[in-house]
């Protein structure tokens, strides 16, 4: 019958060109967190699915106003046809850079990896020199990274190596609930950020699932890439994810990767397949887990200990934008609701604004504050003893915008386990 | 007594009428051209836009395929911005296309076609969209995609320029004879019913398939053959050069990537009345699958929409059915064949040799007129200047972001966001006398002819409506639903996939959200329905020359 007919070229549709399935609902530009703030961005559905059809004709090169995107995803988890509008800005982006070239600003952002290598190797003079404003000023005049952006704190022991250290000591056997039948192992994969900047949410990380007698493996690994991908340079990114992939398909079979920060997590599981289209990735991804996720699933079979101290506190949660694109609801929230003590409530205002390296920009510093100004005012107006949020530029943006206390869950977890 | 004389009323507003009001105006001579509904809304605006070499009819029809040559060639030169000059490639997908190349390299080398065969891998790497089923493949570097809008527009307004008027939506009921000779045309305007009478000393009947009609009123017989084909309208252009089929040509066998679309053609069936043109489901799934032979990506691709448009055969007497008949054209003096003077027929042809037809019909009513001066159609641009800007497919670079985040032209708030279109594009249109409907906006504009198919620009042309034409709301509600309605036509023939939830996204805005069924039903317009008035203080002004302006800035 017709709907048969039909059949034969109606069922690829979705899948081969998802571009085409845009009806211009409009649901990306009601939920993008820039075009809500500026009259100069045109939103997701113009400059992705829109102008998708005008960049294949060499004449019209739509790249105008492409990086104004913050790279929040929050249009693709919106879209109701499954439309990668991302993807498609990102590699738009990425070919106007490769055509016009990139500032060095957007090149030294993209290897956040090497900046953060010799901050960390730098860090007092590195920490004074960030702080300092003279310093700032010309940091904006050069690199034009906004003088009132505050910059992460380096930290010269880094995590690599204060675990390589800690591991020569034998580990594992944690003395949560002894003598459980199944036997856990997981590769962590840290990230530049606790490498650098919060070694000690890593050691909270491993020791609470040591606590839960899960035993940790660190392999050597590379950035992730998303500093690279947003920065409009696709090829470093793939390269850092084709050795992340080399390695993590290297792991013994079983073994479980967790992250703890929402924007790798998210690299590891969905952007190396899909877009870097790196080969082997779909292997890692599938068993890529975010901390938070992966605790509340212990929780669920049961294996999760339970053994909480009190931890008498008022919390506020910020979801990030990425963890929206992970799909997997906010486990951070259930898992510190089984805390005796916790007062937790979402603050649920939408994206902070800094979007990992948007912020840091001089001429998108005043925007980002603009997008998080709805999320700083409705924390400033809560009051809490800390906001939480998994990601950490969330964390900087809002200690920044709404003057607040900062956490990762991780933190409050580990402070219910004595680790605090 | 005539309401108003003129030298020549040319009858028809497609691209024959068009060119043959330039050509009139270039010679000095005062013409009116009167069309029963918008310009370019017949044959012309409903063809493929295959600019043609003449590789399709160069094994049947070489006196049509060397006049393609020729006149391709000239277009190129003064219709520069109504043309992309992609090429084009002749493939062939089976065994029994293959018998069909050594005629074909023979018809083009008479023509003098330039034509070049390339190896299968070169023609891939070149044009990745090629399918896998190709065999052999030609280039043939003097096809294009012709804008038959634009074309049809371009020589409007360069005859306007000159004097001459326009009168759209106005259909020729009768005319004025003095003895054997015309001396006056009656027309009706088709939307508010007014009566005129123009006076003139001779009319060319340029009306294409409805050359017979208007032939009857004078009770002169003029055979035209209406010839349905049905297009498809895929969201994007598929291919970077128009694809023909190498083989005799059938259904199916034209890919032509036309501006921002791609539009794959067409089929060939006789019908009672030009416009009777239904479209078969049968026809539409026999485009998409004639054009997958040839290119990957038409069968995956969003079929926007399907039309219809109608061949203006002419019957020569031969026993000849459909593609089988010339695509050549013929004159037809009245006034030698059946005694009735002033009165000229242009019938036949196609786009492409539009500006030859209309050459020589004016040729023979300018020596009746006792004018000398030679047509110079062809050595002088439409836009009488050689034009570097290309409004249409410069748009997308156009549309702006401020620096530091893009480039330094500001941002362009967009009226149809599918097609690029800025409120500058549309304004000067609302001033135009000659646009009645928001069809007539589409047309000239390319507002509503993306992927949405006019949801979203839709109430935004209505509410420019109430701005730039002073119309009250339920005027601008009922021009709204009139320009659904039509896009709605073309958009119920591809019910499937993406454009099926598109159309479900269209009636929940319009129907559910704006509630627009009752809208129309509650709310009464003064203005008759169908259409909205001229604009006060009338002039002829032209719509082209103040778009080209603004769209220099």
């Amino acid at each position: 019958m017709i709907t048969e007919e039909i059949g034969t070229f109606s069922d690829t549709v979705e899948e081969a060109a998802p571009v085409e399935a845009c009806t211009k609902c409009t649901a990306c530009n009601t939920v993008c967190p820039v075009a809500r703030s500026t009259e100069i961005f045109r939103g997701p559905k113009f400059l992705g699915p829109e102008s998708e059809r005008y960049r294949s004709q060499p004449e019209a090169a739509v790249t105008a106003g492409l990086d104004l995107c913050s790279g929040c995803k929050l249009c693709e988890v919106t879209c109701p046809s499954q439309v990668t509008i991302q993807e498609y800005i990102r590699r738009a982006q990425n070919k106007g850079a490769e055509e016009k070239g990139r500032t060095l600003r957007d090149w030294v952002l993209g290897h956040t990896r090497l900046l953060s290598r010799f901050g960390s190797m730098t860090a007092p003079l590195a920490n004074f020199g960030n702080r300092n404003p003279l310093v700032r000023l010309v940091m904006e005049r050069v690199l034009g990274i906004h003088h009132k952006r505050p910059l992460p704190r380096y930290q010269w022991l880094t995590f690599e190596r204060w675990f390589k250290r800690n591991s020569l000591s034998p580990r594992g056997g944690g003395s949560g609930r002894g003598g459980l039948a199944t036997h856990r192992t997981v590769a962590y994969f840290y990230g530049c950020w606790v490498n650098y900047n919060d070694r000690r949410l890593g050691e909270q990380v491993v020791a609470i699932l040591e606590r839960n007698g899960i035993d940790v493996i660190v392999p050597k690994q590379q950035c992730c890439g998303i500093p690279a991908v947003v920065n409009a340079n696709m090829d470093l990114a793939r390269k850092y994810g084709v050795e992340n992939v080399r390695r993590l398909n290297g792991l013994p079979p079983g073994v479980d990767i967790i992250a703890s920060s929402t924007s790798c997590g998210l690299m590891l599981k969905h952007d190396y397949s899909h877009l870097l289209d790196i080969p082997g990735a779909e292997q890692v991804g599938a068993r890529v887990y975010d901390i938070c996720e992966y605790l509340w699933m212990l929780h669920e079979a049961g294996e999760l200990n339970l053994d909480f101290q009190p931890v008498t506190t008022r919390l506020l949660y910020h979801a990030p934008c990425h963890l929206k694109s992970h799909g997997i609801g906010y486990p951070a929230m259930r898992l510190l609701r089984l805390i005796p003590g916790v007062q937790l409530e979402e603050v649920d205002e939408g994206c902070c604004g800094i979007s990992g390296t948007f912020g840091v920009k001089v001429e998108k510093y005043d925007l980002s504050m603009t997008i998080g100004s709805r999320l700083f005012a409705a924390v400033k107006a809560a009051g809490s003893d800390a906001v939480l949020a998994d990601c950490e530029t969330c964390r900087m943006q809002v200690e920044h915008g709404a003057g607040a206390q900062s956490a990762h869950p991780i933190d409050i977890l580990a402070r219910a386990y004595g680790h605090g | 007594m005539p309401d108003t004389t003129t030298g020549v009323v040319v009858i028809g507003g497609g691209s024959t009428g068009a060119g043959v009001l330039r050509d009139l105006s270039m010679r000095g001579i005062d013409a009116v051209l009167v069309e029963k509904g918008d310009l370019a809304s017949g044959t012309t605006g409903r063809s493929h836009g295959l600019l043609h070499s003449g590789g399709r009819y160069c094994v049947n029809d070489l006196a049509a395929a060397i006049e393609c040559v020729e006149e391709g060639r000239i277009l190129r030169r003064i219709a520069r911005t109504t043309i992309e000059d992609t090429g084009g490639y002749f493939v062939s997908v089976s065994e029994e296309d293959e018998a069909w190349v050594p005629r074909f390299v023979e018809g083009c080398g008479k023509a003098g076609i330039s034509c070049e065969r390339i190896s299968v891998e070169e023609a891939r790497r070149r044009e990745p969209a090629l399918s896998k089923q190709v065999r052999t493949v030609f280039w043939i570097p003097e096809d294009g995609h012709l804008d038959p809008f634009y074309l049809v527009m371009g020589n409007v307004e360069s005859a306007r320029r000159r004097g001459a008027q326009v009168r759209t939506y106005t259909e020729v009921t009768g005319f004025n004879r003095d003895g054997n000779r015309v001396t006056g045309v009656l027309t009706r305007d088709t939307m508010t019913g007014e009566e005129t009478t123009i006076g003139c000393k001779a009319v060319i009947n340029a009306t294409g398939a409805w050359a017979g009609f208007v032939a009857k009123l004078l009770d002169v017989e003029v055979k035209v053959v209406p010839v349905k084909g049905v297009m498809v309208v895929l969201s994007h252009r598929v291919a970077h050069a128009t694809i023909n089929r190498c083989h005799k040509p059938g259904d199916g066998d034209i890919i032509v990537p036309a501006l921002s679309v791609a539009i794959l053609g067409t089929t060939a069936v006789r019908v009672p009345h030009p416009e009777v043109l239904p479209i078969e489901w049968e026809e539409v799934r026999h485009m998409i699958e004639e054009g997958s032979l040839m290119a990957d990506g038409v069968s995956t691709a969003r079929a926007m929409r399907a039309y219809a448009g109608v061949r203006p055969l002419y019957d020569l007497g031969a026993e000849a059915e459909g593609r089988e008949m010339s695509r050549n054209f013929a004159v037809i003096d009245h006034e030698q064949r059946d005694g009735i003077a002033g009165f000229a027929s242009i019938v036949g042809g196609k786009v492409t040799t539009y500006r030859l037809m209309a050459e020589r019909v004016t040729d023979l009513v300018a020596r009746r007129l006792g004018v000398t001066m030679p047509c110079a159609t062809a050595g002088v641009p439409l836009n009488d200047r050689d034009d570097e800007l290309d409004q249409l497919r410069h748009r997308p670079a156009q549309v702006g972001v401020p620096k530091p985040h893009g480039d330094e032209l500001a941002l362009q708030p967009l009226v149809c966001e599918c097609e690029l279109v800025r409120p500058q594009d549309v304004a000067p249109w609302f001033e135009d006398p000659a646009v009645r409907t928001l069809e007539d906006i589409r047309r000239r504009t390319r507002t509503g002819m993306g992927p949405c198919q006019a949801a979203v620009c839709s109430y935004r042309l209505a509410g420019r409506l109430v701005t730039d034409r002073h119309q009250d709301g339920p005027a601008a509600t009922r021009a709204m639903a009139d320009l659904l309605e039509t896009r709605w036509r073309g958009v119920r023939h591809v019910f499937w996939g993406s454009q099926l939830r598109q159309a479900q996204v269209t009636a929940g805005l319009h129907l559910e959200l704006f509630n627009l069924d009752r809208q129309l039903m509650l709310e009464k317009s003064t203005a008759p329905a169908g259409h909205f008035p001229p604009p006060q203080g009338e002039g002829q002004g032209g719509g082209v020359e103040k778009a080209e302006v603004a769209s220099q800035r």
